[in-house]
């Protein structure tokens, strides 16, 4: 029973990291607190969206034993894949600053302690478990602690909201106090978090770490449907505890301590340590992907030996790279950036590497060299090509809304 | 480059039926994860050396263009290193620097290209060796597999 639940830990984590990631924490509940849950329909088409991709990554992963990174590279040649890599490198990193970071506010909020006394703290433990521990225990560790976070779900019920307004906010399509770029700045915003590519890199590469073949197909399939379901659900919770709360008292969100002010209010300290818990598993676990995505990533393009079922030894370059982005991420957090304002700013490189990232792995699920009898059928390769003329309308959008709105301002 | 040059002007003649199986190499081969003889990743396959069918197997990059006329070539190795530049922004680098993968080592062609040799021996991955030989393999662990002892 116990291997069947487990089964699908890397569509949790995978999840966590797109969904629930610390910039992400803090952009579902601004979005909460300004819009209500008018912006919900857009988690719900970046849960489709994510799901088809990653199927396809998945499914390729196990059919050819080819993660992602090794396709784009082989599909786009070594200039359009050197410029994703550059974009998603950027997208990847910046991530990991704010979650380092989001593992110290977190870990402040717990303790009262400076974060940035934290963040060196943090960068070592991530790197230990990178070093040491195995990538079965790694994700169902991080996968499980960060369902926790189902506690914003648990203080919705508890506050026990007007169903009805909340109904009438989902459907309403942008909120009296703001204007049409910013509605739309982080509708886009949102649907970039949860497409963003280092998720196909890190599901892909983790179904080559846990060795799947053709008959784990299903597997696959299990991971995609309960894993990218999850982290929207857990997504649109947080913006709803903030929608009840914070949006009738007119608090506008800019830390994480605010994120838990709907929680104290519903469910008291004990909800809120649950929360917490949550909050530090999901920031370390979104941190575990973003720095194994940067190994990926490198390691895939440059045709290095990685993965952690291998002996650092057995992959000395992947293991490096990782070092390099997790001393990067404290060079960075040093100087004393605000992490979240980071993660604000990786969504403009995330545009360039969404369409280089999603047209090789739709292009490859169809080529029969790779998938044999498991190429793409009807409906998938529909669902893929309308997803990619959203992901070009998003990515052209991206930077042009976050000039007209200050980034949100 | 001219592997790609090469290819455009053959394209204007159709092909003649072949017995075996047809390889484009740009497709096939350009690019793709080589793995050794134990299926561990040794580098990706940057550009390949061609040569005339009837030359002297003087080295003659894919790279230079010049040894690569219109008649039949064969392919002599697999290059990897400082040739990716190139191949992003022209030029050629100095013949000493490629590694050269033998076409004799190669023994399959499918999603990734295998070799029949152990990668631990090839030149191409001598920064991989100096990287567990001086920095992963001597911190504490790092030669240890994850999750055990």
């Amino acid at each position: 029973m116990s291997r069947r639940l487990l089964v699908v830990a890397l569509g949790v984590l995978t999840a966590i990291g797109g969904f629930v990631d610390a910039g992400d924490l803090v952009t579902n509940a601004v979005v909460g607190s300004r819009f209500g849950l008018s912006l919900v329909w857009v988690v719900a088409v970046g849960v489709v969206g994510i799901c088809v991709f990653a199927h396809m990554s998945g499914k390729v992963a196990a059919v050819s034993g080819r993660a992602t990174f090794e396709i784009i590279r082989e599909r786009l040649g070594p200039t359009a894949a050197g410029l994703n890599l550059l974009a998603s490198l950027a997208v990847t990193v910046l991530t990991l600053v704010a979650e380092v970071g989001g593992i110290a506010l977190a870990l402040q909020l717990a303790s009262s302690v400076d974060h940035r006394l934290w963040v060196p703290v943090a960068a070592l433990a991530l790197w230990l478990v990178l070093w040491r521990v195995k990538f079965s225990v790694m994700e169902n560790a991080a996968g499980l602690l960060g369902l926790a976070l189902v506690g914003f779900a648990v203080a919705v019920f508890l506050l026990g909201p007007d169903w009805a307004e909340l109904g009438a906010q989902v459907a309403q399509r942008s909120a009296a106090t703001e204007t049409g770029a910013t509605y739309w700045y982080f509708a886009v915003a949102l649907f970039g978090a949860a497409m963003t590519p280092y998720e196909v890199f890190f599901f892909s590469s983790g179904g080559v770490e846990e060795g799947w073949g053709t008959k784990d197909l299903a597997t696959s399939r299990l991971n995609v449907l309960v894993g990218f379901p999850l982290g929207g659900l857990l997504s649109v919770a947080i913006a709803a505890s903030a929608a009840v709360v914070l949006l009738p008292a007119g608090i506008a969100v800019d830390s994480m301590a605010q994120l838990t002010l709907p929680v104290a209010q519903a469910g008291g300290t004990l909800l809120v340590a649950v929360v917490i818990v949550g909050l530090v598993a999901a920031t370390s676990g979104a941190a575990i992907e973003t720095t194994l995505s940067t190994g990926y990533t490198l390691a895939q393009y440059l045709g290095w030996s990685w993965g952690k079922f291998r002996r650092p030894a057995e992959a000395p370059r992947f293991h490096l790279a990782m070092i390099v982005a997790l001393v990067v991420a404290v060079g960075v957090l040093m100087t004393n950036v605000d992490p979240i304002a980071v993660t604000e700013y990786s969504v403009v490189f995330s545009a360039v590497a969404l369409p280089l990232t999603y047209v090789p792995i739709l292009v490859v699920a169809n080529d029969p060299e790779y998938m044999g009898e498991h190429v793409n059928g009807r409906v998938m390769n529909f669902l893929g090509t309308v997803y990619l003329v959203i992901l070009v309308v998003a990515a052209v959008a991206a930077i042009p809304l976050m000039i007209v709105t200050e980034a949100g301002g | 480059m001219s592997v790609r040059r090469a290819e455009k002007a053959r394209s204007a003649v159709p092909e003649p039926p072949q017995p075996g199986r047809v390889l484009d190499a740009r497709l096939h081969l350009l690019d793709r994860q080589v793995l050794d003889v134990d299926g561990v990743p040794v580098c990706t396959l940057d550009d390949l050396e061609l040569d005339d069918v009837a030359a002297e197997p003087a080295t003659r990059a894919a790279g230079g263009g010049t040894a690569v006329g219109d008649g039949p070539v064969v392919i002599r190795a697999l290059l990897s290193g400082p040739v990716l530049g190139t191949r992003m922004f022209g030029g050629r680098p100095p013949g000493s620097r490629w590694h050269r993968l033998p076409w004799r080592d190669v023994t399959d062609i499918g999603t990734a290209v295998r070799l029949g040799v152990p990668g631990a021996r090839l030149d191409v991955t001598w920064l991989e060796r100096w990287a567990r030989n001086h920095v992963v393999g001597r911190i504490p662990g790092g030669r240890a597999r994850p999750g055990k002892g």
